[in-house]
């Protein structure tokens, strides 16, 4: 059953077109990776559904109905969003970080709040880092926070913007590995990431994106050793030379 | 030029008189300083987050504000505001508006530099733009304004002696008043030189406690997101 | 970082600029120039009073009349009493642009071997060099010039020199806040310049002495060009700064543009009139100094480098 669903989804910026006509569904549960070179849309494809971007035409649902039909603050609160950079509150704890939305959202009293926030960064295995400001944090840890941040507010889907690119290789296990345990739970994910292994082992498929088109989609086996088109085929190769194959 | 002991105790003897002009002078600073603050944040965030029409109407009065020397601001709310009003309120008034289009733009330039992403990741969880601005972003830019604040705070303090052109009894005018007396006339550099000191020593003791302010509110490990 | 590390914030930044705004600054500029030269030379050889305002100040009055008690009239009052006043005030505007231009000039000769020396100095000149900063950033301008006029009775002094006050030399009491403001200015803009040497990478320094250059020549031609550079948003504002505080020379008795204007309210007790003649005044003159410096920080752009 589609959760998600991209009608023609058209966006530019200036001359550029950075969204040329994209259509495609996110069934529930799925966990959709989007790649395809810098610059091909991918980020801002992300941050249109959630209405950090606006489209300039076709339509974009959710639950069937369209985004712009909702309250912007809602729509936000049931589509959960990872950034590149963690963008954590910086003047919070990790703690305050996930109970702010809690509070001012979702009108949760301060020790509900807490209560909630607490479970949640026990899910991404932060509990001990609670009281511990961004700053004093790794960036495997400021990733987790800003997963369990997102997932505090109950959403029905998560977006992933490239949520591994700005850590040191070392600390993507952790990362991935919680996003793995999401994917197990049944949270439908739509993840933007060169992060081949992930692809491999978790995506329900991949959608492979350049300048602005959709170009090809497919279960990651498809992809990564059949491609149809040569240009995912050079893509993947490249990207796997460059990032690895390891399953992490 | 001789500095003459007489001279500093003409001074001395006329300590509670100066010690007026003190109290004027800190209480001229903190209430215009409260004053710009309670009207410069408000304008910082019109000309960061604002619409067009807002942003253009705050934008301008600032560049009015900051172009006038501050002499003729206080001048005119002294002669030209429709009620007669004291001294010291004229001073306050055109010094906090004053300083409200300067902390405007120690404000703005503290939430710029908060970024973006602060503001992108508080409405991606679904916060209204106010409750982010509120929750998020003004809190990280006050702390970052701090420098900037510690300098604006200064220069409200040495601009209250240009009260002395609305002859408000702050420091700087007492001073003057005691050397147009007949004793004072032999100590004129000693006075303004006791003044300035005692100018000085309140610069310090302002940017002493602005930096212990901002220690005490920095947040640990440093700014990193 | 010391304790009192005051400099002053950011006032105007006048980008770009559209057909009225070059407009304005070509109306405002050509009347300041045409009377300068009508004042000290075309009076003389037109044979015309060199206070004539050159504007139409008796259509003035009796459109003011006629139109008595109206919208209309109260312009047209206003503009016969701005008119009356501008020949005045506009003479107090040079004295006030000379005040300004030499004080930034003789000022930044002071402040570069003072910045310098607070960067690089030995233990005793970089404490010496920051006492005259922090002293003179930490007390208020009107206060020190009332130390060099009352307290010192300079003017006493400097009326015995030649020159002083004949032709092109200011009076006495012009150089006295002269000399005010030179000293202000200059702790202002070492304090400017040298948080501007202190953002060129230490690698700069390294880099020179690398090559073999002395520590002082490095300075000279490596760090100075650069931090110079960072220092010229810091400078325009010092600029900015000074244009306006020079109308605190009034207090002095400096016949500068506010006193002036101050001068003539007095008499005729038409406040605002003269205030908005000498705030429209002070604006233009802060407003083309930012455009002006706006200008020179492009130009001396390095690509690349700073932003």
């Amino acid at each position: 059953m589609t959760l998600l669903e991209f009608a023609d989804v058209h966006q530019s910026y200036g001359e550029e077109e950075v969204l040329d006509g994209i259509s495609f569904g996110v069934d529930r549960g799925a966990v959709e990776v989007i790649i395809g070179p810098s610059g091909s849309g991918k980020s801002t494809l992300l941050r249109c559904v959630n209405r950090l971007t606006d489209i300039d035409s076709g339509d974009i649902r959710l639950d069937g109905t369209s985004i712009y039909a909702r309250d912007e603050n809602e729509l936000r609160q049931q589509v959960g969003m990872v950034f590149q950079d963690f963008n954590l509150f910086a003047h919070l704890t990790a703690l305050e970080n996930v109970t702010l939305g809690l509070r001012r959202v979702r009108g949760f009293s301060k020790e509900e709040a807490v209560a909630d926030a607490h479970d949640h960064l026990e899910r991404v295995g932060l509990l001990e880092q609670a009281e511990s400001y961004p700053a004093e944090l790794s960036g495997g840890q400021k990733q987790r926070v800003g997963i369990a941040r997102a997932l505090a507010m109950d959403p029905e889907i998560m977006l992933f913007d490239e949520p591994t690119s700005a850590l040191d290789p070392e600390l993507v296990g952790e990362v991935v590995s919680v996003m793995r345990d999401l994917a197990e739970e049944g949270m439908t994910m739509l993840v933007v990431t060169h992060e081949m292994g992930f692809a491999r082992s978790t995506a329900s498929r991949l959608t492979f994106l350049d300048d602005g088109r959709l170009v090809e989609q497919g279960p990651p086996e498809q992809l990564f050793e059949r491609p149809e088109h040569e240009r995912t085929g050079t893509f993947l190769r490249r990207l796997t030379e460059l990032h690895g194959g390891i399953d992490r | 030029m001789l500095l003459q002991s007489g001279a500093w105790e003409y001074i001395a003897a006329n300590w509670v008189y100066l010690g007026w002009g003190l109290v004027f002078t800190v209480c001229l600073t903190a209430v215009s300083v409260v004053l710009g603050f309670l009207l410069g944040l408000p304008a910082g965030i019109i000309e960061t987050y604002g619409s067009g029409y807002s942003r253009g109407l705050v934008e301008r009065a600032g560049v009015l504000v900051r172009g006038t020397p501050i002499v003729i601001i206080l001048v005119a709310f002294y002669f030209l505001f429709p009620l007669t009003i004291a001294a010291f309120w004229a001073a306050a008034l055109g010094l906090g508006i004053r300083s409200a289009a300067y902390q405007s733009q120690i404000f703005r330039g503290a939430l710029q530099s908060v970024g973006d992403g602060q503001m992108e990741a508080a409405r991606s969880v679904g916060m209204s733009k106010l409750d982010a601005i509120r929750r998020v972003t003004v809190p990280q830019a006050l702390r970052r304004s701090i420098p900037g604040f510690q300098n604006e705070f200064t220069i409200v303090l040495k601009d209250t002696s240009v009260a002395y052109a609305i002859g408000l009894g702050e420091l700087l005018t007492r001073g003057t008043n005691l050397y147009l007396t007949e004793q004072g006339n032999t100590a004129v550099l000693e006075i303004f030189l006791a003044i300035s000191a005692v100018y000085f020593v309140l610069t310090m003791t302002t940017n002493l406690s602005l930096d212990a302010l901002g220690r005490r509110f920095a947040i640990p490990g440093g700014e990193g997101r | 970082m010391s304790a009192a590390s005051t400099v002053r914030g950011r006032v105007v930044k006048v980008t770009g600029g559209g057909l009225f705004r070059w407009l304005a600054f070509g109306v405002f500029w050509g009347y300041l120039v045409v009377r300068w030269l009508y004042q000290w030379v075309g009076a003389d050889l037109l044979g015309m009073d060199p206070r004539a305002p050159l504007l139409p100040v008796e259509t003035f009055r009796t459109l003011a009349t006629t139109w008595d008690g109206t919208r209309i009239g109260g312009l047209f009052s206003f503009l016969r009493v701005a008119g009356d006043a501008l020949p005045a005030a506009v003479t107090g505007t040079w004295l006030t642009i000379i005040l300004t231009v030499v004080a930034m000039a003789a000022g930044l000769v002071i402040a570069v071997p003072l910045a310098v020396t607070r960067v690089y100095g030995g233990p005793v000149t970089r404490w010496a060099a920051l006492g005259y900063t922090e002293l003179i950033r930490g007390t208020p301008l009107l206060a020190q010039l009332f130390v060099l006029y009352y307290g010192l009775s300079l003017s006493a002094t400097l009326r015995e020199l030649p020159f002083v006050g004949e032709g092109f030399i200011p009076a006495q009491a012009a150089l006295v806040a002269m000399i005010g403001f030179i000293i202000n200015s200059s702790a202002y803009q070492a304090e400017y310049i040298r948080s501007a040497l202190q953002s060129v990478e230490v690698g700069q320094l390294t880099a020179g002495r690398a090559v073999g250059l002395s520590k002082l020549q490095t300075i000279r031609r490596i760090v100075l060009p650069q931090g110079l550079r960072y220092g010229i948003p810091g400078w325009s504002n010092e600029l900015v700064y000074l244009i306006k505080y020079s109308s605190l020379a009034a207090f002095i008795t400096v016949p500068e543009l506010y006193k002036r204007t101050r001068d003539i309210a007095s008499g005729n007790f038409r406040y605002f009139e003269l205030l908005v003649v000498a705030g429209v005044i002070y604006l233009g003159l802060v407003l083309s100094a930012s455009a002006l410096m706006g200008r020179v920080e492009q130009r001396v752009a390095i690509p690349g480098l700073g932003e």
